[in-house]
């Protein structure tokens, strides 16, 4: 012990010699941040260890210095005259008190109190520059919760056996109230009559809800000496102070009244009460604001009908198609200076619409209440406990998108607490939690959003969707499939194995429609099952609708565009080679890829054997198909049209666009031919 | 009253600066080189708390915690282990045995201290 005290003071001595030394430097540079980087660390390191040593007057004394040298660090404040002579007399005073070790006289403790008296003013004071965020570095008590605090809710449930190992519940409810602001809710409903009463177990449970700006593995920590002796929830139900809302702590305590607990979903629920998008939307913005140091908050963010939105979005797309064309007429005929303009404008029209899709953009976060909803009245209904988390909401789509999501994402939910969430029964049996989970979790991907629906329940039924299968014709009873195969033909039309059609998920419609819904907006959907262990349902959907990055192809005389994102490789080929492949199949890069011959498709005259065709390689949910053109352009960014409904019932279009000289040009639905092929393919393999 | 807290571990310097930190915190601390130098506490005095190391001659930690929970008074008392980030097994042995909790090895004073407030006040 004499050793390592004796090894501090020596590091402390040196960190007071180069405390003192910068100060003096700092005096003759009082703007150089480098002096005040090194007396701000040194502060830090000997606030840390003073207080290993038993120093707590070093510590105390350095931790609220260094809290003033933290704001001059961060260019909040100003170093002052009245800074540097508190600084300088605190030096002293832990010299004098190095000197003392623990053996510190009466006078040193007074002295010691007039110093941090002295620094807590100076903390106090607002510094000239910046006022406002800066007084936030005054000490805070621990109810004093800031406004960026989230909401918790925490179901604390010990075993009857709690206090068998020394574990006094009360102590942790009373540490997790310490953490911020809390609203505790006792059930003690199940303290039995006195003559049955056991002393030695623990009949009350706890619930409560916590506002903290702590993170939720702090919360963890908390309980983690009894994780293993309680049942525990705990959920961030919001990303404000709800319980600084009087009406949210009123609808919590009378509910809590009742004789039963709130449960996290009824919690999750009242919090999204309390929620206002646009409300955090726009204290986010002035929280924004503040850190920029404008002292006025100027209002930063406004609502706009949608109806304005999707004009601009139009105008915009407009806008870079008449961009293309001129562009092209520049090139071929401009003089330098036409050129040189046409460049900028281009380099503005592409920042205009990249801005234009970021307004259009809207978080996953607004469909999520209503799953909530969703997820506690089905699971009512059906008898079911089920929670519903959610991650990644921030993540951002388009708002069409957005809107034709919802109907898929809820039956893939309803799917999900009908078939695959097992009752509570079997579950305790199978040795699951008794609560089921459900998970959207949502994030980006290159160009594509992921949103994944995953379930704990019982995993996908393989028998049954193959004798399903084999019963509807979809296959025969010689059919050799993969696991992942079967599990694909849920997405087959007509296609619903509900065994009893229930009022949930029995509505005549199946994870078909589901598949054409996500298909129609260029998604796509896959599904990955584990017996017992549960379902995950992954939804790719692309980030936005109406410009897309395209293969601009020929084919005869007429231009097509083929999306990019589908597009693995380019082949060149003589044509003669597909006259002799067999079945419409050819050996690419050493695999037999089916391809698909637009000339023929389209009915144009047969060319030369000679001929140098390309094939594009696509792929759509793991399938290859190689699509034959006659040459490559290159590369363009196309503004899809609808080709009307005329068009409709074809299988090879999904869209128009116009290219720089103003003609039409057809976009290739890449995910439609696939699938087409596939059925082809499939019905003359039966056959054979 | 202050509570009292036994520490027991084999190391003497290790021991120091514990009864340094409690004794700053307010407990009386009484200190026990093995774990059979601990239990001659275990007759008598009233200890609120025991914290104990696992790896020790004589009596190991683990034991120590047994032969605790068989004395009727110190039935449910907290018993905090000191351990490290590794030892996950030994770690279920000696909740196995009876601790009510640990702490992670090496620990500054405030780690100290907050697994103490988990368990008394």
């Amino acid at each position: 012990m004499d050793k390592l005290t004796a090894k501090f003071i020596e590091e402390a001595t040196e960190h007071i010699q180069s405390i003192e030394q910068n100060m003096l430097l700092l005096e003759n540079d009082p703007e150089n941040p480098s002096y005040i980087e090194i007396i701000f660390r040194a502060m830090h390191t000997l606030k840390g260890a003073g207080s290993m040593f038993g120093f707590e007057n070093i510590s105390e004394l350095t931790h609220d210095l260094e809290n003033i040298y933290d704001t001059i660090r961060s260019g909040k404040r100003k170093i002052t005259r009245d800074i540097f002579d508190i600084t300088l007399q605190s030096i002293d005073h832990i010299k004098a008190q190095l000197q003392y070790r623990n053996e510190i006289p009466e006078e040193n403790h007074h002295s010691q109190l007039i110093l941090q008296q002295k620094i807590r003013e100076i903390q106090d004071q607002p510094s000239g520059e910046a006022s406002g965020p800066l007084s936030s570095a005054a000490p805070r008590t621990r109810q004093e919760v800031s406004k960026d605090a989230s909401t918790y809710y925490i179901s604390f449930k010990p075993h009857i056996n709690i206090f068998d190992n020394g574990t006094n519940p009360l102590y942790l409810v009373d540490e997790l109230a310490g953490l911020g602001q809390s609203l505790v809710i006792p059930y003690l409903q199940q303290v039995p009559d006195l003559s049955s009463l056991d002393p030695y177990a623990c009949y009350a449970y706890w619930e409560i809800f916590l506002a903290t700006e702590t993170d939720i593995s702090t919360i963890h920590d908390v309980f983690l000496f009894v994780e293993d002796r309680c049942a525990l929830e705990i959920h961030k139900i919001s990303d404000s102070n709800l319980l600084n809302e009087k009406r949210f702590i009123r609808r919590i305590e009378k509910q809590g009244r009742d004789d039963h607990d709130i449960g996290i979903n009824e919690a999750i629920i009242i919090a999204d009460e309390f929620r206002d998008p646009v409300s955090t939307k726009v204290k986010k913005a002035m929280v924004d604001a503040a850190a920029f140091g404008s002292k006025d908050y100027s209002i930063s963010s406004i609502r706009v009908s949608s109806d304005k939105l999707d004009q601009l979005m139009n105008l915009v797309s407009e806008l870079v198609t008449t961009q293309a064309r001129l562009s092209l007429y520049a090139q071929n005929d401009g003089s330098n200076e036409l050129n040189t303009i046409t460049e900028t404008t281009q380099k503005l029209s592409r920042q205009l619409r990249d801005l234009t899709f970021e307004i259009a953009l809207v978080p996953i976060d607004t469909l999520v209440t209503r799953f909530h909803r969703l997820v506690r009245d089905l699971s009512r209904e059906l008898g079911k406990h089920v929670i519903f988390e959610t991650m990644g909401t921030e993540t951002e789509l388009d708002k069409t998108i957005i809107e034709n999501l919802t109907d898929p994402l809820m039956h893939i939910i309803r799917n999900c607490l009908d078939h695959g969430i097992e009752s509570t029964e079997t579950r305790l049996a199978l040795g699951k939690p008794e609560y089921g989970k459900i998970l959207m979790n949502a994030y980006h991907s290159s160009t594509n959003v992921h949103i994944e629906i995953i379930d704990d329940g019982a995993g996908l039924n393989l028998e049954k969707i193959r004798s399903k299968a084999i019963r509807q014709g979809m296959i025969t009873g010689e059919t050799v499939l993969s696991e992942k195969q079967i599990q694909e033909l849920i997405f087959r039309p007509g296609f619903s194995t509900a065994e009893i059609v229930t009022d949930v998920s029995g509505r005549g419609v199946g994870m078909d429609v589901v598949k054409q819904k996500i298909t129609g907006i260029r998604g796509e959907i896959a599904v990955d099952s584990e017996k017992n262990k549960g379902t995950k349902i992954t939804l790719i959907i692309p980030l936005t609708l109406s410009i897309i990055d395209g293969l601009l192809v020929q084919v005869e005389d007429i231009r097509y565009v083929i999306p990019l994102s589908a597009i693995k490789k380019i082949y060149a080929i003589q044509h003669k080679q597909l006259g002799k492949s067999f079945n419409n199949q050819i050996m690419l890069d050493g695999n037999l890829i089916p391809y698909f011959s637009l000339r023929q498709e389209f009915e144009c005259s047969d060319i030369d054997d000679q001929a140098i065709e390309q094939i594009i390689l696509i792929e759509y949910e793991n399938q290859k198909v190689g699509l034959v053109v006659d040459s490559v352009i290159g590369e363009y960014q196309a503004v899809l049209k609808p080709i009307g409904k005329h068009y409709k019932s074809q299988e090879i279009i999904s869209a128009a666009t116009i290219l720089g000289d103003g003609t039409v040009s057809l976009v290739i639905d890449t995910s439609r031919i696939i699938a087409h092929f596939n059925s082809k393919f499939e019905t003359s393999e039966v056959k054979i | 009253m202050s509570k009292t807290i036994l520490f027991v571990d084999d190391s003497e310097s290790i021991r120091e600066i514990v009864q340094f930190t409690l004794e700053n915190e307010g407990y009386n601390v009484l200190l026990g080189s093995s774990g059979v130098d601990a239990m001659k506490y275990l007759n008598g005095a009233t200890v609120d708390l025991i914290i104990t190391d696992l790896h020790m001659p004589e009596l190991n930690g683990i034991d120590l915690i047994k032969e605790i929970r068989k004395i009727k008074h110190y039935q449910r008392t907290p018993i905090l282990f000191l351990t490290t980030e590794s030892q996950a097994a030994k770690k279920m042995e000696a909740k196995n045995a009876g601790a009510t909790g640990w702490i992670i090895k090496p620990f500054v004073p405030a780690k100290l201290i907050a697994a103490i407030n988990k368990v008394i006040r």
